[in-house]
């Protein structure tokens, strides 16, 4: 058989002006069993850069990566139902703040009108300023029944906490 | 942009890149996770990228010729074991021991082989990337990357010519 072909593509690979398709012959031909003594030398040159491609990550490298990724952000797994619960969570929150600041406003109003059928109303104010914190962990015990989420809890704990310390101000 | 169809089948083109550079597979598993994280974090830009594998295969190099700097500082270099795995490691599947054992030598060859050298060899001979391509990857003219190969594949030439006269 005549080599001559492989001869000069391997002269033109060592020369650079060899073609992706003449360097994949190359590969090829090298890769066979029975390479002539003269060429012989180059064929673990050449079955090298053929193993070389086949080198992979271990299988449980998308599993880790995965994790990474949803560990920053939740969104890469799923971001559709990510971005429902985010907004779910913003939507609501508001209304549990108002809802909050409404049973505030009923239960100092209760407080009040006792105090007034008592008290005088320089007392009154005086019960309203130390009264609040009081009447606010009943707000959160009535609102705590409804069964809402500890990050709700707390928005509404934030915003009566808020309330309370603007009362004790006045 | 999605993170699974998108990103993550660019992992063993980055991982065979960066272990090219940094010579050791945990280094280059985590300099793969680092990259494939820039990109997902930089989704937005990646719209306007031409060639999303050449900005990645960037991205990972830069990670790893920075982390191998540090290495070689820090003289953490890896013993012969690491060698080792690293040689079985680009045995194929249907690779006889012998064949391991004298592509082995090759792949010796090549790891000796300055960065630039041997990133390109890695580009053009095992990955069959174009001129162009890889002077995108490496930011550097198509000809530059050919005079650069043909050291690198001369180099090659001559220690496997230097070998075959030993064994003679």
């Amino acid at each position: 058989m005549d080599y001559k072909y492989i001869e000069q593509l391997l002269e033109s690979y060592f020369a650079c002006t060899t073609t992706l398709q003449e360097e994949q012959i190359l590969r090829s031909f090298f890769s066979q069993e029975d390479v002539p003594g003269h060429l012989a030398q180059y064929a673990d040159l050449f079955n090298y850069e053929t193993e070389a491609k086949a080198e992979t990550l271990s299988e449980d490298f998308d599993e880790r990566m995965m994790a990474r990724i949803e560990a920053v952000e939740p969104k890469a797994k799923d971001m559709h139902r990510a971005r429902i619960i985010k907004m779910t969570t913003h939507h609501f929150a508001p209304f549990f703040k108002a809802a909050a600041v409404v049973a505030m406003a009923l239960t100092i109003g209760r407080a009040a009108e006792h105090a007034i059928g008592e008290q005088e109303a320089e007392e009154n104010s005086k019960v309203m300023a130390v009264d609040p914190y009081i009447k606010a962990s009943d707000v959160r015990q009535t609102i705590r029944v409804k069964d809402v989420s500890q990050a709700e809890m707390k928005a509404i704990n934030d915003s009566i906490i808020s309330l309370a310390t603007e009362d004790e101000v006045q | 942009m999605d993170f699974k169809h998108d990103i993550l089948p660019l992992k063993n083109i980055i991982f065979r890149t960066a272990l090219r550079i940094i010579l050791n597979r945990e280094e280059a598993e985590d300099i793969v996770q680092d990259t494939l994280m820039k990109l997902w974090e930089r989704r937005e830009e990646l719209d306007r990228v031409e060639n999303l594998e050449a900005f990645a295969l960037t991205m990972a190099r830069n990670l790893a010729i920075d982390r191998k700097e540090k290495m070689d500082n820090q003289h953490v270099s890896f013993d012969d074991e690491e060698h080792d795995r690293l040689d079985e490691g680009q045995g194929g599947a249907d690779g006889t021991l012998m064949r391991q054992e004298t592509t082995g030598f090759v792949a010796s060859i090549i790891n000796s082989l300055p960065e630039k050298q041997r990133t390109i060899l890695q580009l053009r001979d095992i990955e069959g990337k174009n001129y162009k391509e890889i002077a995108n990857v490496l930011s550097i003219s198509e000809s530059d990357v050919k005079v650069t190969l043909f050291r690198a594949r001369n180099e090659m030439k001559e220690k496997i010519l230097q070998k075959k006269s030993l064994f003679l």
